[in-house]
């Protein structure tokens, strides 16, 4: 099963290389460091990224993400390339120093949540006991005037509510997010979300959100998931400016931030 | 005289030589009832009649002050006022209609004032392509690479000539998102030339073709300093090249300049275009690029300096 998973956003500016001289956002930067520090913390046995892309495919794990495609000023040299989604995880656990083994799997942006949630289940078997998951995703980019995609009502209850169901480890309700709506509002992560459901399997994860917020108009979620049962008492760890701690030894493993999209 | 004397014989044109580009020699540019020689670089007067448009916008939204402003360009150098009534970035929908109300009237108004002055209308549309050549726009500025296929075919009826520009995958009046490419300016290339070929075969004059990589257009600012970077690419082919770079977000983003503080930049990115041999300028700021265009083609030999005679008396 699936002991812990991460969610973090995969916008092309995480790559610091990419913003030239100011390094933005470093908080996101911080709090997906973190998070990903925590994920591989204890030598899991498999590390499994999972994230959008155009289509479904597993890639080798040994590729890397080709920022050149963003800046062609970045040239490096050909070597085979990633989907950003899944290039930044990769890019990501190399900045953790995770050197294990890893799974890349690409979830076709337009992929029905059953598949979504088959592609998890069978992901969690094939991987094993020990195995935890980096999922890349990001809420709608349609969220004011200025964002990339422009203002859609919609798009701030739809993050709303994806905040609050990841805020309560609420599996079930990823998993019905409504792929037409999440399309139509530019919402990247929906596929890899329903993936992450399907692998997860039954049981509700302890739950923190490290940083949601959305500084340029597109919404950026991180997050972690540990499974119930397996969390150390009185762990505090937590990106950013986190308060409290685990609560509670068996059941449902809550934790409740006060984190909100701006 | 010595040798160094001898080096520069006044007068004497293309004795200052520039290194031959390689490829398809530039031509004629026909526009309206003009013909411009390659040498000639050539201002774009923006005069957008929009109220929401990203540079200060409204600012030509009434008809007085857009004529206004029209006189104001001409009389600075401007060689085509170009006229557009949508902005291109999203916001409030502006229906066919409404953009021919907003275009159609100033450029009959434009046309009585300057009979000879050449009018491009900024439009991806074919209808409004239809109507402003109709009321005797010369050339169709289409900065959305062709979203309308049937623009091609209109320029071709009229003899109006066209813009063929590069956008990636973008649609009209959407944003860059997460752009990628694996060789933009090759993709610039295969788009813009392959739009070029398609406005022959619809009957666009072959010397009122003109290509626009239509920087940041589907491009975030390092594929746009890309495409300006090797924009001698683009003037090989042997099109006329048009850039629209003035005050963009691109010119922003390198020097962390705010909307108002863009000019430098702006004019440095023109003279970089004006010396890998880009011929149109689409701009704002009139009399600033026209000196910015002067002090290149000078260089370049292409003009004769104002009046030389330091070290000469």
């Amino acid at each position: 099963m699936i002991a812990r998973a991460v969610l973090c956003p995969y916008p092309p500016l995480l790559a610091r290389e990419l913003t030239g001289r100011d390094a933005v956002v470093p908080e996101l930067h911080a709090a997906c460091a973190e998070a990903v520090a925590w994920l591989v913390r204890d030598a899991p046995g498999r590390v499994i990224v999972v994230g959008p892309a155009p289509s479904t495919a597993d890639w080798d794990p040994g590729a890397r993400l080709d920022l050149s495609a963003f800046a062609p000023a970045l040239k490096d040299g050909g070597k085979p390339d990633l989907p950003l989604s899944v290039g930044l995880g990769a890019l990501l656990l190399d900045q953790a120093g995770y050197v294990g083994p890893r799974i890349v799997q690409a979830v076709g942006e337009r992929e029905p949540a059953a598949r979504c949630m088959r592609l998890g289940v069978s992901l969690a078997a094939a991987a094993g006991n020990g195995a935890v998951m980096l999922v890349l995703g990001d809420g709608s980019a349609r969220r004011s005037v200025s964002a990339p995609g422009h203002l859609d009502e919609r798009a701030v209850p739809f993050d709303d509510a994806v905040q609050r169901a990841v805020r309560d480890g609420d599996l079930a309700a990823l998993a019905g997010l409504d792929p037409g709506l999440a399309h139509d509002l530019m919402v990247t992560g929906r596929p890899a979300w329903q993936v992450l459901a399907g692998a997860w399997g039954p049981g509700r994860p302890a739950a923190e959100v490290l940083y949601a917020d959305a500084p340029f108009g597109v919404a950026y979620l991180v997050a972690r998931f540990e499974a119930a049962g397996r969390e150390r008492g009185g762990d505090q760890r937590g990106a950013v400016s986190v308060s409290g701690g685990w609560s509670g030894a068996a059941g449902v493993q809550r934790w409740s931030r006060r984190a909100s999209f701006q | 005289m010595d040798d160094r004397a001898q080096a520069v014989a006044p007068g004497a044109p293309g004795t200052l030589r520039t290194p031959p580009a390689p490829g398809v020699p530039q031509g004629p540019l026909h526009l309206g009832r003009t013909e411009f020689a390659p040498g000639q670089l050539l201002i774009m007067a923006i005069v957008n009649r929009t109220p929401d448009s990203f540079y200060r916008p409204g600012i030509t939204w009434d008809e007085g002050a857009a004529l206004e402003r029209v006189h104001t360009v001409v009389a600075e150098g401007a060689d085509i006022v170009d006229i557009g009534g949508v902005p291109a970035k999203p916001g409030a929908d502006v229906p066919v209609q409404e953009e021919i109300r907003r275009t159609v009237p100033f450029i009959r108004t434009v046309r009585e004032a300057y009979p000879d002055v050449v009018i491009s209308v900024d439009t991806w549309r074919s209808e409004v392509g239809r109507a402003v050549c109709e009321a005797g726009a010369d050339l169709l500025n289409d900065s959305w690479s062709g979203f309308d296929p049937r623009l091609a075919e209109v320029a071709g009826e009229f003899g109006a000539a066209l813009v063929c520009s590069h956008a990636g995958s973008q649609t009209p009046r959407t944003r860059p998102f997460r752009v990628a490419y694996a060789d933009v300016m090759a993709d610039v290339l295969d788009r813009t030339l392959a739009l070029a070929d398609r406005a022959l075969r619809a009957g666009v004059d072959r010397r009122r073709i003109i290509i626009d990589p239509a920087h940041d257009f589907g491009k975030n600012t390092w594929h746009s300093l890309e495409v300006s970077r090797r924009l001698n690419e683009m003037t090989a082919s042997g099109w006329p090249v048009l850039i629209s770079v003035s005050n963009k977000d691109f010119v922003g983003e390198t020097l962390g300049a705010d909307l108002e503080d863009r000019l430098a930049g702006t004019l440095a990115v023109t003279a970089v275009g004006a010396w890998l041999g880009a011929r149109i300028f689409r701009a704002h700021n009139i009399a600033e690029t026209r000196q910015a265009l002067n002090m290149v083609a000078a260089i370049k030999g292409d003009l004769q300096p104002a009046r030389t005679i330091r070290g000469l008396t």
